[in-house]
């Protein structure tokens, strides 16, 4: 997480932690607490697309509300361009609103169903003062950009498909022009021909406008395409970082290969790999001690169970948190097809 | 269709909410009966054969005949002139107190939902203590204090109404607060009051008019009881309640007063509460893709 | 739009299926037409759907959403809501002659030789009934057995879904339980009365890949055990390279490609399949862009004449206006393109 000669890490964020309580005792005082995310640290330069990976409960998209703000962090620091947010209030935020915009998972449920295109994709500039004419012009304008036809803008979303409702989202975030930009699974809910045009639509305004994205999402294939660095969490934690193609060939925590393993690929793979997990994901409520991921790591030693492993830059650019790094895993080939003669 | 139909199955059914309202036989019977009501409520100058407060001595307790077609009343006041003024009177009052009890209650309940904190305990507090009276008696209790009169009746059943509509607001509020959509108007920058105003109301606008339209029924009848009861507008003006009272004690010999007076006030509130039926399964997503 | 009754494909030749060949196949589901009533008129969302499943098989139903994949499954159910009805083809599991039954026969059927499971085991689950009493139901239902005995082979059922310390948790409440118990559960629940077919619909597209990886392991073990037939409908390529014997891919509400499962996914013949291949992005490998294809799926008020995807397809030529019929491409495979052979050749060629 060193930046670059002389450029300012867009976004760095410092030992960032969330809890919630989820119960109290009679008198009001915590009795059990759900750390969503848990000393958090990463780093992300402008321009660059940071995919953030990982399962149930794992904290990216409570990572992700607190990037944005919505949620007030508990612990540790965030920085955007240098400047420290962390404490800043609603109304604080206000200004920076321009800066940093957000695409949301769902197609159907992150636009208003009452208000037409024009309205939804001008909001944000309404907000900063645009007038009715230049919110026009601009929603025309960034329409286009995202593939959608202008003269549409007087529509309500049920008119649109999910996909172009997601284009309609992307539309939105783009107004006004900002630098970072957080997708929280923003292609999930599409089909899969859709997602992959979305897919290259992102890429194409990234590079058209110098976007940085911070990319969440739980699909590993997704990640990979869009991601120039990864970010793998496990239970509210950062268990490794590392730029795309290298973490993928190489994974060096347990948990990322048993990931990368598990993840069924179509296409015929001879002899495929799995890395055998036991047991359910824990609650986040009630971590085991030491290392998150030790009750299921097929590595796991004594020390897992008592100590928490640190967060260190192992090689450089990549970074890990677990006492045995780039250790092999058992693996088991999966077979579940019945033999059958190709003709 | 719930969250398990298919989504071909789904894309075929489509929506037409025309089409829907003139299949739905409340609400299409609902409305022409709550249509018909008004009407004559605003034509009742003009439509009524006489003057409702004209007292004619000579012709108390007419049964109904080609001069007076329901008959006269003890003072020989023509009972279907006054059955049709009795009709504005309940509408308007019904019409003033869902003006109050709308704009103050989602206002307030709005609030309550939205911010929390101490607002919020300030304002369901309030509307708990209000719930925790018989409507009715609070209203007479209200209208004894404040006297007779049209403003009275108003100002009590609005007392007594907005609570319901402010705790419904609010249950709705908490839910759609919680729509992604409200989080990017938030990551957009939108402040507070204008999130309430664009994005929270007309999501939550539905159900509140369902309940508005039974709750027009309700506030009818309660009007009728505090007239009948003596309270609330005065004579001479008509008013549904006070005329059934003043045929009650007649009935056995000249039921027609109180018989037709009756008939007009059950056919409102089933017109209203049919209406609000029909309204609710047009409305109301659950019920309406089944 | 005539449909064109298909040859009937052969299981996957190979060691197990030679015996499954000589047979018939468990579930035959052969020109199937289901029609949706609207207010204003019939749509046709399913056409002249040809499916076989063979004893012991995996066959793999894969398409987007509004191909039509789960209105098939529910068709074989039973489980059409009443709007829809069908109204062509005929559907057969083992001997009973599915479409052709009343809705009190098929509830006999149901939960005894074919059970289904689904993506959102919370929602498919009774909320204020324990698990283990919902696994006993079905096997009191049945069999007859008096509610002890039921408990008892619930618990039994829940370990062999492999869901530890079961005899407690069949006290717990769906609730308490994670996505992937609750899923085991769901499982237990269609295994109880050891069915010929379990028709699985989308069920592990809701689960995290670790542990979707375990739940797909656990059916292929019962499936190994039981000799069970599988009808495994997804949207998740990568699902059914990895779990299916044969594939039928879906498109518009009807069935465009048939397939054993490596022929389909090496040299895919329908121009839908491969574009469909072409645009998952890989964790494999990465690729610069993805391929995409142009539009959106038609709506059943909608669909094109002669072949549905034909204003998509970029091999699109004078023929595709007319009704398409079955391209046999092999004893084995089959498209619904006519110009599949063409395209199989090329792909052939280049490899």
């Amino acid at each position: 997480m060193t930046a670059g000669a002389g450029e300012r890490p867009i976004l760095a964020v410092e030992g960032l932690g969330k809890d919630f309580v989820v119960e109290r005792s009679l008198l009001g005082s915590p009795r059990a607490i759900l750390s969503a995310v848990k000393d958090v640290s990463l780093t992300m330069m402008p321009g660059e697309t940071l995919g953030v990976v990982g399962e149930s409960g794992c904290g990216k998209t409570t990572l992700g509300r607190l990037i944005l703000r919505l949620l007030d962090p508990t612990a540790g620091r965030i920085r955007f361009d240098g400047r420290d947010i962390t404490g800043l209030s609603r109304r604080g935020m206000r200004a920076l609103r321009r800066e940093i915009q957000v695409v949301f998972q769902d197609p159907f449920s992150s636009l208003n169903p009452r208000l037409n295109v024009r309205s939804i994709i001008g909001e944000p500039l309404r907000n900063f003062g645009f007038s009715e004419k230049e919110i026009t012009r601009r929603v025309g304008e960034v329409m286009e950009v995202v593939g959608l036809q202008p003269d549409t803008m007087t529509r309500n979303p049920h008119a649109f498909s999910g996909g172009q409702r997601q284009r309609i989202g992307i539309a939105r975030a783009l107004a006004l022009k900002p630098r970072l930009i957080v997708c929280d699974e923003a292609v999930s809910a599409l089909d899969v021909s859709i997602q992959a045009q979305i897919l290259n639509l992102l890429a194409d305004i990234q590079r058209e406008f110098d976007l940085s994205l911070f990319f969440i999402s739980h699909n590993l294939g997704v990640i990979r395409h869009v991601s120039h660095r990864i970010v793998v969490m496990y239970l509210g934690r950062v268990v490794e970082i590392g730029p795309e193609d290298a973490l993928f060939r190489h994974p060096l925590h347990p948990y990322t290969r048993a990931l990368i393993a598990a993840v069924p690929e179509a296409e015929i793979i001879e002899d495929r790999q799995r890395v055998p997990l036991q047991g359910e994901i824990p609650s986040p409520i009630t971590p085991p001690p030491g290392c998150p991921f030790h009750t299921r790591c097929p590595i796991a030693r004594e020390r897992c169970a008592r100590d928490v492993p640190d967060f260190v830059e192992h090689q450089p650019g990549r970074w890990v948190a677990c006492f045995y790094p780039g250790e092999e895993t058992p693996v088991v080939t999966v077979d579940r097809q019945r033999e059958a003669a190709s003709l | 269709m719930t969250t398990g139909t298919p989504s071909l199955l789904r894309r075929a059914a489509g929506s037409d909410f025309l089409l829907r309202f003139r299949r739905n036989r409340n609400a299409m019977i609902g409305s022409a009966i709550v249509l018909v009501v008004v009407l004559v409520a605003i034509l009742a100058p003009f439509i009524a054969p006489h003057d409702p407060e004209r007292i004619n001595m000579l012709a108390i307790w007419e049964p109904p005949g080609s001069d007076y077609l329901l008959g006269t009343d003890s003072l020989g006041r023509d009972v279907l002139s006054r059955i049709l003024f009795g009709a504005q009177v309940s509408l308007i009052i019904a019409g003033s107190v869902l003006a109050v009890t709308l704009t103050v209650g989602v206002v307030l309940g709005m609030v309550a939902g939205y911010f929390g904190g101490w607002a919020e305990t300030l304002i369901m507090r309030t509307v708990d203590v209000i719930f925790a009276f018989p409507e009715l008696i609070l209203a007479i209790l209200v209208a004894a204090a404040l006297g007779t009169g049209t403003v009275t009746v108003i100002i009590a059943l609005s007392l007594v109404w907005w609570p319901g509509i402010a705790r419904l607001t609010r249950s709705l509020v908490l839910s759609v607060r919680e729509e992604m959509f409200v989080d990017a108007a938030i990551a957009s920058g939108t402040p507070a009051w204008k999130i309430l105003v664009r994005h929270l109301l007309p999501n939550i606008v539905s159900p509140i008019i369902v309940r508005a339209s039974v709750g027009v029924g309700f506030i009818i009848m309660a009007e009728a009881t505090l007239s009948f009861l003596g309270i609330g507008v005065q004579e001479p003006t008509p008013t549904w309640g006070g005329m059934i009272r003043d045929g009650l004690a007649s009935l056995r010999t000249d039921p027609h007063l109180a018989l037709y007076t009756s008939l007009a006030l059950g056919l409102t509130i089933i017109g209203f509460n049919m209406l609000g039926d029909g309204l609710r399964d047009l409305l109301d997503p659950k019920v309406r893709d089944r | 739009m005539t449909a064109a009754s298909a040859p009937t494909s052969a299981p996957a030749p190979g060691t197990d299926a030679n015996a499954a060949a000589a047979q018939q196949p468990l579930l035959e589901i052969d020109g199937l037409t289901v029609e949706f009533a609207t207010l204003r008129r019939k749509v046709k969302v399913l056409e002249d759907v040809h499916i076989q499943v063979g004893k012991g098989e995996i066959v793999g139903l894969v398409g987007e959403s509004g191909s039509g994949k789960s209105v098939t499954a529910m068709s074989v159910m039973g489980l059409l809501p009443d709007t829809a009805r069908i109204t062509g083809g005929r559907i057969r599991v083992g001997e009973h002659e599915v479409s052709a039954k009343s809705k009190r026969q098929l509830r006999s059927l149901r939960g005894r030789d074919m059970a289904m499971i689904f993506q959102e085991p919370m929602t498919s689950l009774n909320p204020v009934l324990t698990v283990g009493f919902q696994i006993a139901e079905v096997v009191m239902e049945h069999q007859g057995a008096g509610q002890g005995k039921a408990m008892a082979r619930a618990a039994e059922l829940m370990k062999a879904v492999g869901i530890p310390d079961a005899a407690r948790r069949a006290h717990d409440y769906p609730h308490q339980l994670s996505g992937g118990m609750r899923q085991r559960v769901m499982i237990a629940i269609a295994m109880a009365c050891q069915p010929l077919l379990l028709i699985a619909d989308e069920p592990t597209t809701a689960l995290d890949v670790t542990i979707q990886a375990q739940i797909l392991d656990l059916m292929v073990s019962l499936r190994d055990r039981f000799g069970m037939s599988i009808l495994f409908i997804t949207h998740d390529l990568g699902v059914i390279a990895e779990m299916a014997d044969r594939v039928c891919v879906m498109y518009a509400g009807q069935i465009v490609e048939e397939a054993p499962v490596k022929e389909i996914f090496t040299a895919p013949a329908h121009p839908y399949t491969r574009l469909l291949l072409r645009s998952i992005p890989s964790a494999r490998h990465k690729v610069d862009r993805l391929e995409t294809i142009e539009g959106t799926t038609p709506s059943p008020h909608a669909f094109p004449e002669g072949c549905r995807f034909h204003p998509r397809c970029p091999e699109m030529a004078g023929r595709c206006r007319e009704p398409q019929t079955f391209e046999r491409l092999n004893p084995a495979r089959q498209a619904r393109c006519w110009r599949a052979r063409e395209i199989l050749a090329r792909l052939e060629g280049s490899s």
